[in-house]
C-alpha cells in the first residue's frame, strides 16, 4: 500500500482532500436535527471507500483497462438496460438497482465506463488518421447509454455524458464553419427538444429558471430559497451551523442537488472563492494530465474527465445560485451518494494513474 | 505520441482551460454580485420568513366576592390552532383538514377566509380546550399538516357549579355581530365579556396582551424564541357578592321561576343577584352546539334572561308603599286617613274587589292587612299623573344603574306614557288598577329592591353595584374605592317614613306574611318588615277557577322589604313566578335569606364555591404561554 501511495499526485490529492473537508462539513451542517444527521459518516465511509479505490487504481498502468473498456462498456450497458426492466424506482424514475440491500445507480459510473471505451477507441490510432466514421462510432457510443438513461428519466445525468463529445474538436479543431453550423444548429435541436424530448416537468424546470420568482411558493420554491441563502450569506457568511437557510429547513434538498447553497450561507462569498478556486486548481492539475500523459488515450481520458468534472460542478454551482436551469446534477466531494462519490474516485485514479506514468517517462 | 500531435492537443486543451476558468471566473461573478451588493435584500427575505411575531393572550383578572373568595379564575386551555400566515388556501386541503379534525368544513373556510386579515400573530383557533381525546386527535392530524400547532392560553372557569351565572355573564370569542356594530374597538379573535359583569366590567378585568418573535422553520414550528414581551394580566377584582348568600338565595328557589335582589343599605352593594333558571357560564365558552342553542337560547323559558334586571312584573301589592306616598305627598290622604273595606267598591261603573271584607282602616293597617280597596280609594283621589310624579321622585321609572348590561328600566303608566306606546288616551278607571300594582305598573326586581332599601333608609337613593374594588397587587386586599354617596329623597313630612315603617313591620308580625310558619319562625330572631304581593298573571272567575288555572298562568309571588327592622342593613325584593300568594312563596325565601345573613352565617358561614381549579393539563415549559 506504501509503495502505491507514491504513486499518487500530491497535489491533485491535496486539493481533493480540502474539497471533501469542506463537504464533510457542510453536509454535517445540512443534515443537523434533520433526519439526515448521520448523513455526513455514511458519507465519509463512502469517501473513505472511494479514496481507496482510487489510491489502488493510481498505480494500475491505465493501458490494462484500456484493453478491457470494450468488456467494461458492454457490462454498463447491460446494467443500464437492467435498470428499465428490474431498477428501484424512486419518484417516478428507474435509476436505481438493489444489490445486496444496497442501491446503486449504474449512470454514474457509465459515463466513466463511456469515456473509457471512447478513449480508448479514438486513441488506438495517430490522431491524423482518425476519419469522420470513427466519429460518427464515438456519437454511436456515447448516444445509446444516453438513450438508456433519458428513458430513466434522468435529462441531467444524460446531458453530463456530452463532454466525452469535446474529444472531436480536441482531436479536429474547431473550423469556422463548423461552428456557423453549430450555431444555426443549436436553436433547432432546443426548440425540437422542447416539443418532443422534454417532459413536462422539465420543461417546468426551465420556466422556473427564466423567472424563479414567478411562483415563489410553488415551483420556483427550490430556486427562491436557494438564492435566499446565498445572498442571506454576505461576505463572510453565517458561520458553521449557523445559517437560517439550511437549519430551519427552508432550503430544499439541501444534502445533494443544493448542497452548496448551504456552503455559501455558512461561509459567505470568500467561502465560495475558497470552494471554486479548489475546483478550478483541480481542473487544471487534470488539463495537466491530458497534456503530460504518455499515450494518447490517457490524454484523450484526462480530457474527457476534465469536462465531465467542469460540466458537474459549473452546472450545478450555476443552477443553486439560479443562473442556469434547476438539473439534479451532483457536486463533486459535497453531494451525498454512494455511487456518484465511487465513480468521481475511480475517475481520478485513472487521471492519477496517467500523470503518475507521465513522471515516471 | 508524436511531437506534432501533442503540440496540436496542447493548444486546443488550453482553448478547454481557458473556457473552463472562464466559466468558473463568470460563476464566482454571480455569486458575488448575490452576496454582496444583493445581501441586504436576500438577508431581509431569510428574516422575514423565519422570524414571527405571536400573540401571548393575557389573562383576564381573577373575581372574588366580598370576602375574598374566587368565583372566577383562570386556567391553561389548549387550542388546536393556525398562525395566519400558515393559513391553507388549497380548498382541497381545508376540505380534507376539516374532516381530519371532524369539524364542519364550511364553517372551517369561512374562518380561514375571515382570518386573512387578522392582526399579526393572532391564530386561529380551530377547536378550542382540548381534552385528552382532542390532543390524541390533534397530533394525529399534525403529522400529515404540520402548519398546526397547539397553543396555551388562559380560560375563564366560573367556580361554584355557575353560582351567580347571570350576574358574572361569561366571555367568549368576540363575533362578526359585534366588530361590525363597533368598528376599531374589538380585534379579530378577541376575547371579551358577552354577558354579565364579565361584559359589564369588560375593560376593569382585561388585560394587555403580550408578544413575542419567535423562529419558525419551513414547515411552520417553532423552534425557538428571540424575545417576548409578558402578557399583562387584567386586574383582579371584588364583588360586592356574598358567595354564601348567593348559594342561599339559589337553593331556596330549587326548580322555581323568578329573581331575588338582597342589597347592602350600607352602601347599595349587591349582596346577592339571583334570577331562576340560570346557566352554568362555563358551558358558554366555546361555540354553542345546536343543543345548547335549543335548550337555553331557544328555550320559552328564557334561562338567559336576567329575571333580576330584565324581567318586569306587576309589582302587585309592593306597590301600595308608592301609593302611600303618593297620597300623601299629593294631600289626598293623611297618615290617620281611614276608608271603610267592604269587600267590594264600584269605580266608574266597574265592580272592584278586595280578597276580604277589612272593615274600617287607617293607613297602617291597610298596609299591614295588604287591603285592596283602601288603595283604590287612594287611586280614585289621584291622577296617574301625579302617580308617576311621585315614582320619578323615588327613582322608579329609570333603570337602577346597576353595573351589569341591558338593565330594563322600570314601567310606570302616564298619560305621556299612554299616547307614546299605546296611541289611546288614559282613561281615570285604570288608575284604579294602578293603585294595587296591576294594569299597565310593571318593576323589575332590582328596581323594587332599590325602593325598598329607600323606604328602609328613610330616603337614600342608592347606586346599586357589583363592583366593589380593585385587588391591590402587593397586599391581594381590596383597594379603597370610595362608592358613591346614596342621593338623599326627602319627603314632605319626616314623620311619614314611621308610619310606613310601622304598617311594613306589622305585615311580618300579624299581617299578611306572618301566615307562613317560616317567615314567624325567623321574625321571632330577627324582626323584619317588608310587604307581600301577588300579581295577577290571568284574570280568573272565582277560586274554584284559579285552582284549575295552568301553572304558568298562576298568580306571581312577591315579597319585598328590609331588616332587621330597628336598625335596617339588608334590603330584598324577591319575585316568584306563577307561584301563588306573596306569602306562600316569596316570602319564606327572604326569610331563608335573613336566616342566613344574621344568624346561620356568623355560626357556620357557607365553604368557599369550588376553590383553585388545577390546570387540566400539565404544560411542558417549551410550551409555555
Amino acid at each position: 500500500m506504501l509503495r502505491r501511495l507514491r504513486a499518487l499526485d500530491g497535489r491533485l490529492f491535496l486539493v481533493i482532500l480540502a474539497l471533501l473537508f469542506m463537504g464533510t462539513l457542510t453536509l454535517y451542517s445540512a443534515g443537523r436535527g434533520t433526519t439526515q444527521s448521520g448523513l455526513w459518516l455514511k458519507q465519509s465511509a463512502w469517501n473513505a471507500a472511494g479514496l481507496t479505490a482510487m489510491i489502488l487504481l493510481a498505480s494500475v498502468d491505465p493501458t490494462r483497462l484500456f484493453k478491457k473498456s470494450l468488456l467494461i462498456y458492454a457490462i454498463g450497458i447491460l446494467s443500464l438496460a437492467a435498470v428499465l426492466v428490474v431498477g428501484h424506482r424512486i419518484g417516478g424514475a428507474r435509476r436505481w438497482l438493489a444489490i445486496g440491500g444496497q442501491t446503486f445507480q449504474p449512470s454514474e459510473l457509465m459515463k466513466w465506463v463511456t469515456l473509457l471505451f471512447v478513449a480508448h477507441r479514438l486513441g488506438s490510432r495517430p490522431m491524423d488518421r482518425v476519419e469522420k466514421q470513427d466519429f460518427l462510432g464515438v456519437v454511436a457510443i456515447v448516444a445509446f447509454p444516453m438513450l438508456l438513461v433519458l428513458k430513466q428519466p434522468d435529462l441531467g445525468m444524460a446531458l453530463s455524458f456530452t463532454p466525452i463529445l469535446l474529444l472531436i474538436p480536441l482531436m479536429k479543431g474547431l473550423k469556422k464553419r463548423t461552428l456557423a453550423v453549430l450555431i444555426v444548429l443549436l436553436p433547432i435541436v432546443g426548440v425540437v427538444a422542447w416539443k418532443k424530448v422534454l417532459r413536462p416537468y422539465q420543461k417546468d424546470r426551465v420556466r422556473i429558471f427564466l423567472d424563479p420568482e414567478s411562483d415563489p411558493k410553488g415551483k420556483g420554491y427550490q430556486i427562491t430559497q436557494s438564492r435566499i441563502a446565498i445572498g442571506a450569506g454576505g461576505v463572510v457568511g453565517k458561520g458553521f451551523t449557523s445559517g437560517s437557510q439550511t437549519q430551519l429547513n427552508y432550503l430544499p434538498v439541501k444534502t445533494t442537488d443544493f448542497v452548496f447553497a448551504v456552503w455559501a450561507e455558512e461561509r459567505g462569498f470568500l467561502g465560495v472563492l475558497l470552494a471554486l478556486g479548489l475546483y478550478g486548481a483541480l481542473l487544471l492539475r487534470m488539463l495537466e494530465g491530458a497534456r503530460a500523459a504518455k499515450t494518447l488515450a490517457e490524454s484523450y481520458y484526462c480530457a474527457g474527465a476534465t469536462g465531465i468534472f467542469a460540466m458537474h460542478i459549473l452546472v450545478n454551482v450555476g443552477m443553486v445560485a439560479g443562473a442556469l436551469p434547476n438539473k439534479g446534477i451532483a457536486l463533486p466531494f459535497f453531494s451525498y451518494g454512494g455511487s456518484s462519490t465511487l465513480s468521481v474516485f475511480l475517475a481520478l485514479g485513472v487521471v492519477m494513474g496517467a500523470l503518475h506514468r507521465a513522471r515516471i517517462r | 505520441m508524436d511531437a506534432r500531435s501533442r503540440y496540436l492537443l496542447g493548444r486546443r486543451l488550453s482553448v478547454i482551460q481557458v473556457l473552463a476558468l472562464g466559466a468558473l471566473g463568470l460563476l464566482i461573478l454571480f455569486y458575488g454580485w448575490l452576496q454582496i451588493p444583493r445581501h441586504g435584500e436576500f438577508e431581509k427575505q431569510a428574516l422575514s420568513q423565519a422570524v414571527k411575531e405571536r400573540s401571548l393572550p393575557a389573562p383576564r383578572g381573577i373575581i372574588y366576592d366580598r370576602n375574598g373568595h374566587p368565583l372566577v379564575d383562570n386556567r391553561k386551555a389548549l387550542h388546536l390552532v393556525i398562525q395566519r400566515e400558515d393559513l391553507p388556501a388549497d380548498p382541497a386541503v381545508v376540505a380534507d383538514l376539516a374532516a381530519a379534525l371532524q369539524l364542519d368544513p364550511d364553517e372551517v373556510a369561512r374562518k380561514i377566509h375571515t382570518y386573512r386579515n387578522a392582526p399579526k400573530g393572532r391564530p386561529l383557533v380551530l377547536m378550542e380546550n382540548l381534552d385528552e381525546a382532542g390532543i390524541a386527535l390533534a397530533e394525529r392530524v399534525r403529522a400529515r399538516y404540520p402548519f398546526l400547532s397547539v397553543q396555551v392560553a388562559p380560560r375563564r372557569v366560573y367556580l361554584g357549579d355557575g353560582l351567580a351565572g347571570h350576574a358574572l355573564g361569561y366571555v367568549s370569542e368576540v363575533d362578526d355581530q359585534m366588530m361590525g356594530r363597533d368598528p376599531g374597538r374589538y380585534q379579530l379573535g378577541e376575547i371579551v365579556g358577552r354577558a354579565g359583569f364579565e361584559a359589564s366590567g369588560n375593560a376593569k378585568l382585561k388585560g394587555v396582551d403580550g408578544g413575542k418573535r419567535v423562529l419558525v422553520d419551513q414547515l411552520g414550528r417553532e423552534v425557538a424564541s428571540l424575545d417576548r414581551e409578558d402578557p399583562k394580566a387584567g386586574r383582579s377584582l371584588y364583588l360586592t357578592l356574598d358567595a354564601g348568600l348567593q348559594k342561599v338565595a339559589e337553593e331556596a328557589f330549587a326548580q322555581e321561576k323568578g329573581a331575588v335582589v338582597v342589597l347592602d343599605l350600607r352602601d347599595g352593594g349587591v349582596l346577592a343577584i339571583y334570577s331562576s333558571p340560570t346557566y352554568d357560564p362555563n358551558l358558554f365558552l366555546d361555540r354553542l352546539s345546536q343543543e345548547m342553542v335549543d335548550r337555553y337560547l331557544r328555550n320559552p323559558v328564557q334561562p338567559m334572561l336576567n329575571r333580576a334586571t330584565q324581567g318586569i312584573y306587576a309589582p302587585g301589592s309592593t306597590w301600595k308603599l308608592l301609593m302611600a306616598l303618593s297620597g300623601l305627598e299629593h294631600h289626598v290622604i293623611t297618615p290617620h286617613t281611614v276608608f271603610y273595606c267592604g269587600g267590594h267598591k264600584s269605580f266608574y261603573g266597574h265592580d272592584f274587589r278586595c280578597d276580604k271584607t277589612h272593615g274600617s282602616l287607617d293607613l297602617i293597617g291597610a298596609i299591614a292587612k295588604s287591603c285592596d280597596i283602601y288603595f283604590y280609594e287612594v287611586a280614585a283621589r289621584l291622577d296617574i299623573d301625579q302617580i308617576h310624579e311621585t315614582a320619578e321622585k323615588y327613582g322608579l321609572t329609570v333603570p337602577t344603574g346597576l353595573d351589569l348590561p341591558h338593565e330594563r328600566a322600570p314601567r310606570v303608566p302616564s298619560r305621556e306614557w299612554k299616547r307614546r306606546v299605546k296611541k289611546e288616551k288614559w282613561y281615570a278607571g285604570e288608575t284604579i288598577s294602578v293603585g294595587i300594582g296591576q294594569g299597565a305598573v310593571g318593576m323589575t326586581p332590582m328596581a323594587l329592591a332599590r325602593f325598598y332599601a329607600l323606604l328602609a333608609t328613610q330616603g337614600k337613593e342608592f347606586e346599586p353595584h357589583l363592583f366593589h374594588g380593585f385587588q391591590d397587587p402587593a397586599t391581594g386586599a381590596r383597594d379603597a374605592t370610595s362608592t358613591p354617596l346614596p342621593k338623599q329623597v326627602d319627603t314632605t313630612n319626616p314623620d311619614w317614613w314611621g308610619v310606613l315603617h310601622e304598617g311594613m313591620a306589622h305585615v311580618v308580625e300579624s299581617g299578611t306574611a306572618a301566615t307562613n310558619p317560616l317567615v314567624r319562625q325567623v321574625a321571632k330572631e330577627v324582626p323584619f318588615s317588608g310587604k307581600t304581593g301577588t300579581s295577577q298573571v290571568a284574570t280568573f272567575v272565582d277560586k274554584a277557577h284559579y285552582a284549575q288555572l295552568a301553572k304558568h298562568l298562576k298568580d306571581n309571588s312577591l315579597f319585598a322589604g328590609y331588616a332587621p327592622t330597628d336598625k335596617p342593613q339588608i334590603a330584598f325584593a324577591v319575585v316568584v313566578e306563577n307561584a301563588g300568594f306573596g306569602s306562600e312563596a316569596a316570602a319564606p325565601i327572604a326569610a331563608k335569606l335573613i336566616q342566613y345573613w344574621f344568624v346561620d352565617r356568623m355560626k357556620n358561614p357557607l365553604p368557599p364555591p369550588g376553590g383553585k381549579v388545577p390546570d387540566a393539563f400539565p404544560v411542558a415549559p417549551a410550551a409555555e404561554d
